[in-house]
Order: structure tokens, then sequence, then C-alpha cells
């Protein structure tokens, strides 16, 4: 076994461990479990910035392959979870920031098929551009998917008069919850649009390429205007709480969409 | 010496409000000195709640019976009501009952809102008056700081202060779960009921910026302004204040609904829908229940907060049963103490203790020198005793002459059990906030020993 092979196990067990414990410390309700999993999350993104390291350092042609982002995601999902937890104390959302990069993580070595042809001296401005900032969006939609999951939850929990004890003691605030949506639509947004219409820039400058619309970017283009309404309701109109929470979900849940699409796109391309 | 226990009081179980408000003790101090002055009492104090009054007070030389109707009839002449409608509502506990059952209210036990921490602090706040008046004293002293301990114990040792535990608390708890921290958040009182104002103060302490004080008249809006450190206002002018507010408590006399659903809606929209939560703890209710189904609106009335409490009351009842057993375990060890209180016990746990460290003494240097034969071994048997029992002689002396001023005897016959552990207390490092810690292991009591004679020398 390689040096990459046995970084990737580990990085997958203390993801998978964190996972667990995480999941069975809220259902006991142990905080020490929950400390020991955040622990466990810290050492696996520790590996995993140093498995991301290495495979750059080592071949920068990594950049083209799909394999890479599914694992620069698992990544990202992390690095947003660790931002939220030192300025909200959100140590809540590994409800959902641990397991998906678990999967984001087991799905980057899966994908290993994929691979993006681009001249080479357009792949830095292709990846900082197009990628890097729809991974940043996919990484705090996700953290907006767990808060608005979270607060849907507990805000009918309060309305519903269920009692203190079935909330919980260790549960945020809604408004922690709703923070993170806030946040989410601030920078995802921005960075979303930037993504996507990096793409007409792509196709603008690279030979030989033909802009044409298809069902994959119409199915992205969708995605963008439920987010700008999103957006908009969010920004100006001052939603908050439960229907800018729901919304999120479903830019999520269209995000997916558009991103399996895409894989299954690539995947079919010569 | 005559040092019977009395304790004497109402609360919300053995009587109504209408009871508790007419025999309220509101000037505590007085009362507590008039109560040495008229009845034949030794020691007092007295504790008075919305919930609750409790008077301990250690009988003098007098028949529990004549005890127990002087401070009854000193009590109803204070709060100029009827003697016979004070007895028909109050209970009446002597010794070791009257010991647990303040156990139990330290402990929070006796409670409305069972595990509510509340009580410990008015409890201690009322024990430091009667230290101030200089009515607590010795057996006073001990069984409270007894009581404070026995709650500490409590809290530690069971769940049963885990969550939240009285209506305040409960809407306290249900704003931090909407808000988090409550630190810049505004509240507003509509109506100047009691509850209302104890729900404010928890809020306040809890971290919320400011109240704002809605009430009909404006001068009872004004007095609790002052006492809470609030803005009064006149009530008429509360929809054109309701936006700036995020927690609301609604505790008015009116019939109809103060605050209508449409209302909030428009509110919300000057708010852009930053949440509020409103508590509603009048009957009949003042906010339109409707208010509820408003997005960002949390809306909980006395029976949701009730049933918040209740639903924490439950899980707690198995705690509660080994609270009572802590109690139970600490109101003997404190018979055991009050029995000790006299002169002949504490002779004989003297004599004890000297006997005990004699022949502790003694089997070391046994084992130090080696088999001796049992006429040495007696000699030296009788001489240790003999040591320990002369140094004895002078603090004995001393006690017996104390005990025969009259009020002094409890008060030495303590220091001494104190002096010489004799009831085998831990003190903790913590015990003496303004005190240094010392250490107090025997080598160095020894090292300490040795470096004053040779200072002295």
């Amino acid at each position: 076994m390689g040096l990459f092979e046995a970084l990737h196990i580990v990085i997958i067990a203390l993801y998978g461990l964190g996972t667990i414990l995480f999941l069975t410390g809220i259902g006991t309700g142990n905080s020490r479990l929950k400390k020991i999993a955040i622990w466990l999350a810290i050492v696996g993104f520790t590996m995993n910035t140093i498995d991301l390291g290495l495979v750059l350092t080592r071949d920068i042609e990594a950049l083209n392959a799909g394999k890479f982002y599914f694992n620069i995601l698992a990544w990202c999902v992390l690095a947003l979870y660790f931002f939220l937890w030192w300025r909200l104390r959100l140590e809540y959302l590994a409800i959902t920031a641990l397991p998906l990069a678990l999967l984001l993580f087991v799905s980057s070595l899966a994908l290993g098929g994929i691979r993006i042809v681009m001249p080479p001296e357009l792949t830095a401005l292709f990846f900082g551009l197009h990628i890097g900032s729809l991974i940043l969006t996919l990484g705090v939609l996700i953290m907006a998917f767990g808060a608005g999951l979270a607060f849907i939850y507990y805000n009918k929990k309060l309305k519903t008069k269920a009692g203190l004890s079935s909330i919980g003691n260790d549960v945020p605030s809604l408004d922690k919850f709703d923070t993170v949506n806030k946040w989410a639509v601030a920078v995802g947004f921005p960075v979303f649009t930037l993504g996507l219409f990096s793409t007409f820039v792509w196709y603008w400058i690279a030979p030989g390429k033909q802009f044409t619309w298809d069902v994959m970017k119409i199915g992205s283009l969708a995605v963008w205007f439920l987010f700008a309404f999103l957006f908009h309701q969010r920004m100006v109109i001052g939603w908050r709480g439960r229907k800018p929470a729901i919304l999120a979900i479903w830019v999520f849940a269209g995000m997916c969409v558009s991103l399996i699409h895409h894989t299954i796109t690539f995947r079919a391309m010569p | 010496m005559n040092r019977q226990i009395i304790l004497i009081g109402l609360n919300h179980r053995t009587a109504g409000v209408d009871v508790r408000e007419k025999f309220a003790l509101t000037d505590i101090e007085n009362f507590e000195k008039g109560l040495m002055a008229h009845c034949p009492v030794h020691e007092c104090m007295a504790l008075s709640t919305c919930n609750r009054v409790e008077i301990v007070a250690i009988a003098n030389h007098a028949p529990e019976r004549e005890v127990l109707d002087s401070i009854t009839e000193y009590w109803a002449s204070i709060c100029k009501g009827s003697a016979e409608l004070l007895v028909e509502n109050i209970y009446q506990y002597t010794d070791l009952q009257a010991v647990e059952h303040l156990f139990n209210v330290a402990s929070s036990l006796d409670s409305m809102v069972m595990g509510e921490p509340q009580i410990l602090g008015q409890l201690k706040d009322a024990y430091r008056k009667g230290v101030d008046q200089g009515t607590a004293k010795t057996i006073v002293n001990r069984l409270l700081h007894k009581s404070f301990s026995v709650a500490k114990r409590v809290r530690t040792e069971t769940a049963i202060a885990s969550s939240a535990v009285s209506i305040s608390f409960a809407a306290v708890e249900l704003a931090k779960k909407i808000f988090g921290n409550l630190e810049g958040t505004r509240a507003m009182l509509v109506g100047a009921g009691e509850m209302a104002e104890l729900a404010a103060k928890h809020l306040l302490q809890n971290g919320v910026k400011d109240v704002i004080i809605a009430n009909r008249t404006l001068s009872r809006a004004k007095e609790l302004a002052d006492s809470l450190g609030g803005e009064p206002i006149q009530i008429e002018n509360l929809p054109d204040r309701l936006h700036e507010v995020d927690i609301i408590i609604s505790s008015t006399g009116s019939p109809v609904a103060v605050i209508k659903a449409k209302d909030v809606k428009d509110v919300l929209k000057r708010r852009k829908n930053k949440p509020m939560f409103f508590i509603d703890i009048a009957v009949p209710r003042d906010i339109d229940p409707d208010v509820n189904q408003l997005d960002n609106v949390y809306l909980y009335d006395i029976d949701d907060l009730k049933e918040v409490v209740e639903d924490n009351m439950a899980q707690r009842q198995e705690e509660a049963s080994k609270a009572r057993a802590v109690v139970k375990v600490e109101t003997a060890t404190f018979g055991n103490w009050l029995n000790s209180l006299e002169l002949q016990p504490t002779i004989v746990d003297l004599v004890d203790n000297s006997e005990e460290v004699a022949q502790r003494e003694l089997a070391k240097t046994l084992k130090k020198i080696g088999p001796v034969d049992e006429k040495t071994r007696k000699a030296l048997e009788t001489l240790v005793l003999s040591v320990g029992r002369k140094c004895l002689h002078e603090p004995i002396c001393f006690l017996k002459r104390r005990t025969q001023e009259e009020g002094s005897a409890e008060r030495f016959i303590d220091l001494a059990r104190r002096m010489f552990n004799l009831d085998e207390e831990v003190v903790p490092d913590t015990a003496h906030l303004d005190r240094k810690s010392c250490a107090c292991a025997p080598e160095d009591i020894d090292k300490l020993i040795d470096a004053s004679k040779n200072k002295e020398q």
C-alpha cells in the first residue's frame, strides 16, 4: 500500500469515526463524545489538507481530474464548518458537515475516471474562477442546508410548545441557525454568480469551443434563478427564519442535482 | 438549657395568595427584633417570599405550646390579621422535623417549582439579616450553614436543578432558544403584575438590555421602572413602541386581547421580520393566540409555560427522591450535633478523642521500641492516658464555668467541639474566601509547634 492509499484510508477512518461519534453524542447527549468527534474531524481535516498539498505538488495536472474537485469539496465543507464553529460556536452543524465531508471524500476516490480537458495555460484561471467558486458555493450551501433543517425542526418544536427537554440543552438558538443561512446567502450567491458566469468567459476564450444551450446549462441557470430569488428576498425584502431556511434547502437540492448531472455528463464525454 | 427548634410557616400549598399576601412580612428586621422581645425565644430568623413565610426560632426555657402560640399571635398582630385565620393556614414543626423542613426548603424540594434556585438566595439574604440583627446565634447559624451545604449537596449530587425550573426561568430559557445570547435584546412589560415583574427581572439578569413598562396607570409603571431600571409608558402608546422590543411579557387584567395578530403583522414588517417572543401570563389572555401562526413570532401563554415546567418536573421526580434521601441523612447528622450541645456528651467526646490519640501514639512507640513485657506496656498506657486527661482538665473546667453563664453555653460548647473537631467535619479550602489557605497535616502542625517553640527560646 502506497503513501496516498494509506493517507486516504486514515482520512476516511477519521471522518467516519468522527461522524459516528458525533451522531452518538447528539443521540445520547454526551458532550464528551462530541468533543472527541470534533478533534477527530480536525485531525482528518489536517490529513486532508496534507493530501491535497501532496497531490498538487506531485502533479499539477491533478487539477483537471474530477477526483480532485470532490476531494477539495470535502475539505471546503469542513473548512467552512470550522469557520462557523469559530465565529458562532456552532458545534452542532457537525451533524451535517461530518457525514457530507465523508461522503464527498469517498466520492472523490470513486470518481477517478472523470477528466476535464483544457489547455494547460487556462487551467489556473478555470480552476480559480469556475470550479473554485462553485466548490465554495456548495460548501456554504451544505452549511445552510444543515442549518435550515435544524431551524425548521426546532422552530416547529418551539411553535408547538413541545417543551424544553425535547429541544435539548446543547442545541444552538434559532438565531444562530438563521445567521448561517444569512451568511450562506450573502456569500454564496455572489460567488455562485461568479462561478456560473465564468463559464461563458471560458467558452469565449477557449479555442474551438462553441457555447450552446443544453439541459445541463439550463438546469444550472434555473438553480441560479432560485438562488437569486432567495438572495433578493433575504437581503432586500428582509426574509428571516423559516422561509429562507426552506428555500436554501431547495437551492442546495438543485445544486446537488446539477452537480450529479454535470458528473454524468462529464463521464459521458469522450 | 432548652434548645428546642421551632419552625412556623405557610406556603403556596397551605395558604392561598390572599392569605399569603396578608401574612407576608414586609419588615423582617423589626419583626425579628420584636419576636426576640415579645416571645420566649433565644434565637430567631424569618424568611418571607411571594410563595412562603418561614419563621425559625430557638425556644428559651418555655413549654413548646407556649412558644408556638406566642410566635403565631405576634405574627398575626404584626400583619394586623386574625390569629385564627393564620393558625388555619400554617404548619408548625419542632426539632428534627423543623430541621428537615428547612433543609427541604433550602434544597428547593418544597418550592412551587421543584429545583428552582431562587429560594436558596432568598434564604441566604434572610440569614444575613438575622446575623446583622444579632437574632441568629449558635443554633440558627449552624442550622442555616448546614442547610446551605445540604442544598449544595443536593444540587451537585442530583440533577434536580439541571434545567428550566420556574415559569420565569422557563421564559428565559425559551428566549435563549430563540435569540441565543440575550445581550442587546429589549423587553416590554405590558401590565405590571408581580409574575411579569419577576420574569422581567430574570430577563434583565440574563442580559436583556432594557425594559419598557407599559401600564394603564403611569405611576405604577414609573414605580416599577425605578426598581427595574426601565422606561415607563402609558399602555395607549404600546402600538407605537412594540416594534422596538424583542420580548413582550403581558399580564394585564384586561378582559379583551390587548395585542392582536394583525397589529403584530405590521410590527413584524417594521422590524424586517426580526423574531419576537410573546409571553402571556394573563388570565384571560392578553395576546391573540393567532399571533403564534405568524412566522418569526413565538407565543407562550401561562398554560404553555406551565407545561414546559411540568415537562421538566416529571423528569425531576426521580431526582427528588434522591434529594430527599440526602436531606434525611443530613437531618440525622444535624440531630447528632444538636444532641452533643450539652456539657456531658462534649466531655465524653473530648476524653474519647484524647484516648484515641493516646492509644495511637502508644502503638507507634511500641512498634519503634520493640517487644516489651505486659507490665511495662500497661505502665506506658496509663502514662499516655493520664497525660491526655490531664491536658483536658483546664479546658473542661473552663467549659463547666462558661455553661453556668446564661446564654453562652452553646456558643462555647460549639467552639470546643470545633476546636477539637469532635464532629469530624471536613472544612473545604474554599470555606473562607478571605482567609489564606494553610496546611493542617500533622507534620505541618509539628513543624509549626517546633518553630514557635524555637522562636520563644
